[in-house]
């Protein structure tokens, strides 16, 4: 490629990143000076209503409304009249204006909270002002106001001229075509002065110059060259990166963010480490406390610790045996216990929650059958947590015994038969090549299966539901609590939300490292 | 690409046009509710109603995320205990605008004004809910007036318990929790849920399963299959469990009984469901135009003969069961419609199943219940 059409890839590049700055300031400034053009307009309207003049050109309606009069039958009912343009009529009813409505509702806030100006929440733009006036409440309704049109011209010309000075420095060559590429990308410089002030100008040369400094270093080069090059690649890349960026990436960081803030009644409010702080503090709850934040990473641990030592052991016993040679009906016995595996966890939970209850339940039940009293599963911490792990083992065994099976098949034959030439029991075979043989298979098998027992929700929210008092839970349905059960509080969701994130981030790391070990010993 | 372009200006189009309201009903309701809109439709073409059924589970946190973003439906139909988080979050629109004392006058006064909050009107009641006393007629002749009387069925009780309710909900335990004298909040909407009445009545739903009167840890769908297997003679349930009763079971439902330590009828709480208009409505005039329509008397009639609602307008016919209810609905209280109820349910359940099973004095419980929900409602610092 010749270096003039270089020069312009390289000027396009600047031009794009400057107009988007220029473009994101123009809008941010123009809507700042529409909204405080309408909420001036509403004040000067609501001023002039209380004073008893005309309300300027631009105010859609206005009027000076009268006192609530409540219905003698209904405190919730209350009528009012507004005196517009000198007349004298009700608010209210099936064919009134549109904007009767707002003056009414506007009255009804100023009653409730005093004078207030502001924009409607409903994003046209209309901006309503109330004050106190002497016979009634002054009430002022800005219309609509289209927000000033993109300056185009400006854009264009300054892009235009932006374009022949990038040119003409390549066509002069030498110290000329950076200086051009630099002068012409930075051009809208001065324009985005104007809207967004010297922050705006900073970013937009500062971007030409950091695309002006990789040219001079050939980094565009060698990225455009890369690029060509990797086409195809690239090309069957960017759908998953596509779906990964918007479906992980970005509730990932939207997550990360929340976790600073607080949600009360439909307010955000920036909170800084707060949740952080209450969460890992244990919000001035003893330790023992079932809602202590310890207390649930407590539970949440064991949980998973209990799990995963069930899983293992004995998903790796039953593949043992189905690997017996003289086992029959293999085929059968191996898909009758895969089965739990394959059938939807919530429809398992539910099923072991149903045979767990006290009255009716099949496993009390079957202890009746037995002579043995029954037991009351969910009224103490240690029956309830069973529960739960008894539900999740029948889940999560298949996995395990699947990963053992398919590591077994691997072990060649001549070990064994070398030992048993050897003289080697049962056991010594099992733990000196058995073992070994299933560890590089088990390892990540087993940090897969921590992190989601770590974070299985279904079953203890199905199961146990934290019964009793909470004690059950672990960190991701108090999380699920926080969010939906304690008054919307997402921002401590949220927060939650991190902290398990680094818990498992800390363990994945922690526990590729112990893998690796045991690989390499 | 251009198909899928052309859905989507599509979809973004369709939504532009008439009323759209949210529901979440189903069966009967649901098909009462689409033969009204049906109508509004055949008379009203130049505003046509469009129904999207959201599932339950949904729909509540659907309307608070989707209305400020102005993706939410200009009505929807829900219980008005939610009325008091979405006023406050602005996704509402009040409605005494429109409405005078001729409109309000076709209503029963108590289901309208449960549809206020903050001496604002926010919607027009469709149904009334409560709980009342369902029982096996093959098993039971008459239910019992007192709770002195249902304790006394316990002892004489064969192969059955008396009666099932969810213990541990405290929906179902209101009407335990009223008749002896406790409230959730009080008449300011501040928070009395640690007080002796209220001890006293969760000793009695303990006593109830001590004394074999009903089964421990019970909840909803166990009511049902324990009154449709003859197991539990009576249930404590509302209107909705009339679809759930088996065929061939006897029944007949009455008012609940007197509690027998303080002489007050027992007290369930009571929901009106009401149809609500989004603070983002496009049209708000037909979209109240078509609310009068929904929760307006021939609507009403439909809704009451079709689906067994109890509805809250004047002059509308009751079948017997229809009558037992709305004679219930004379004691009752109103589910209260402030954000701080909403936190109280959960720690309310704990604190119900701690004691139920022996883990924990009452008042100690209530006391732990009452300071979970300060700490849930305090804005943050």
């Amino acid at each position: 490629m010749s270096t003039a059409s270089n020069q312009m890839r390289d000027w396009g590049l600047a031009a794009l990143f400057a107009s988007i700055v220029a473009i994101a300031v123009f809008v941010g400034h123009r809507n700042h000076e529409l909204r405080a053009r309408q909420l001036e307009l509403a004040s000067a309207g609501a001023e002039a209503i209380a004073e008893g003049r005309e309300p300027p050109t631009g105010v859609e309606a206005a009027g000076l409304v009268g006192a609530a009069r409540p219905s003698p039958h209904y405190a919730f009912l209350r009528k009012r009249t507004v005196i517009t343009e000198g007349k004298v009529r009700e608010l209210g009813g099936a064919h009134a204006p549109a904007t009767d409505k707002l003056l009414y509702d506007a009255a009804q806030r100023f009653d409730r909270n005093g004078a207030f100006v502001e924009l409607l929440g409903d994003n046209s733009g209309r901006a309503v002002a109330a004050r106190a006036a002497k016979n009634g409440i002054a009430v002022s309704v800005v219309a609509p106001s289209n927000p000033a049109g993109m300056p185009w011209l400006i854009l264009l010309g300054a892009l235009g001229l932006g374009a022949v000075i990038a040119a003409a420095g390549a066509l002069v060559g030498g110290a000329a075509r950076p200086l051009g590429l630099a002068l012409g990308g930075a051009l809208l410089a001065i324009p985005a002065y104007g809207w967004g002030g010297a922050g705006a100008t900073i970013s937009i040369v500062a971007g030409a110059l950091a695309i002006t400094f990789a040219q001079m270093r050939g980094t565009i080069d060698r990225c455009a060259a890369g690029l060509r090059r990797h086409k195809t690649a690239l090309a069957f890349l960017a759908p998953a990166t596509i779906a990964m960026l918007v479906l992980v990436a970005t509730p990932f960081c939207v997550g990360l963010v929340l976790g600073f803030f607080d949600h009360h009644q439909g307010q955000w409010t920036f909170v800084g480490l707060h949740n952080f702080g209450e969460i890992l503090s244990g919000g001035g709850r003893a330790f023992d406390d079932p809602l202590n934040f310890w207390f649930i990473l407590g539970v949440t641990v064991l949980w998973t610790a209990a799990n995963v030592i069930l899983h293992v052991t004995l998903g790796v016993a039953l593949a043992l045996v189905l690997k017996q040679s003289w086992l029959r009906g293999k085929g059968v016995y191996r898909m009758l216990l895969i089965l739990p595996w394959a059938i939807p966890n919530y429809i398992t939970a539910l099923i072991w929650k149903g045979m767990f209850q006290g009255e009716y339940g099949a496993i009390n039940a079957l202890l009746h059958s037995a002579g043995l009293d029954g037991v009351s599963w969910f009224s103490s911490w240690s029956t309830a947590f069973t529960a739960n792990v008894v539900t999740n083992t029948w889940l999560g065994f298949p996995f395990m015994m699947v990963v053992a099976l398919g590591a077994l098949e691997s072990i060649p034959r001549d070990f064994y038969e070398a030992a048993e030439v050897d003289g080697a029991t049962g056991w010594q075979r099992f733990w000196h090549i058995t073992l070994p043989h299933l560890r590089p298979a088990l390892a990540p098998a087993v940090v897969l299966g921590s992190i989601w027992t770590f974070n299985m929700f279904n079953v203890i929210f199905l199961v146990s539901g934290g019964k009793p008092g909470g004690s059950t839970d672990i960190l991701v349905t108090d999380a699920y609590r926080w969010a939906f059960e304690r008054g919307e509080r997402y921002g401590m969701a949220a927060a939650y939300g991190t902290i398990i994130f680094l818990v498992l981030l800390l363990w994945t790391v922690f526990g590729a490292r112990i893998g690796r070990k045991e690989e390499a010993a | 690409m251009k198909w899928l372009l052309v859905l989507l200006i599509a979809a973004c189009g369709s939504s532009r046009e008439g009323v759209v309201l949210w529901h979440a009903y189903n069966g009967p309701e649901r098909a009462a509710l689409e033969h009204v809109a049906a109508e509004w439709n055949d008379l009203h073409p130049e505003t046509p109603l469009t129904l999207v059924q959201v599932p339950y589970d949904a729909f509540a946190d659907k309307i608070t995320s989707a209305v400020p973003n102005g993706n939410g439906p200009d009505l929807f139909v829900y219980s008005h205990d939610r009325i008091g988080d979405w006023a406050a979050a602005g996704v509402i629109e009040p409605i005494e605008f429109w409405v005078d004392d001729s409109i309000a006058g076709r209503y029963q006064k108590d289901a309208l004004a449960a549809m206020a909050y903050r001496d604002d009107l926010w919607g027009l009641p469709m149904a009334l809910k409560c709980l009342a006393l369902f029982y096996r007629t093959d098993r039971i002749s008459a239910p019992p007036k007192t709770t002195d009387e249902l304790f006394a069925m316990a002892a004489r009780a064969r192969g059955s318990y008396p009666l099932a309710y969810a213990n541990s909900d405290l929906y179902d335990h209101a009407p335990w929790l009223h008749g002896f004298g406790g409230v959730v909040l009080d008449e300011h909407g501040e928070l009395r849920i640690a007080s002796a009445e209220a001890a006293d009545a969760m000793a009695f739903s303990k006593r109830l399963i001590d004394r074999g009167v009903v089964p421990a840890e019970t909840t909803g769908p166990l009511v049902e299959t324990l009154f449709n297997e003859g197991k539990a003679d009576m249930a404590l349930e509302g209107p909705w469990f009339v679809g759930d009763i088996a065929k061939g079971v006897p029944w007949a439902v009455s008012t609940l009984p007197i509690v027998s330590e303080t002489g007050r009828p027992a007290a369930p709480f009571f929901s009106a469901e009401g149809v609500l208009m989004s603070a983002r409505a496009r049209d708000k005039d037909a979209a109240f135009a078509v609310m009068l329509f929904i929760a307006g008397d021939r609507s009403a009639n439909e809704r009451a003969r079709d689906a067994g609602q109890i509805v809250p307008n004047a002059g509308v016919h009751d079948d017997a069961t229809q009558a037992v209810f709305r004679k219930q609905l004379e004691h009752t209280v109103l589910i209260p419609a402030a954000p701080a109820m909403r936190m109280v349910w959960t720690p309310y359940m704990t604190a119900l199943a701690k004691v139920q099973s022996g883990g924990e004095s009452p008042s100690d419980a209530l006391l732990e219940v009452e300071r979970e929900v300060r700490r849930y409602s305090e804005p943050p610092r």
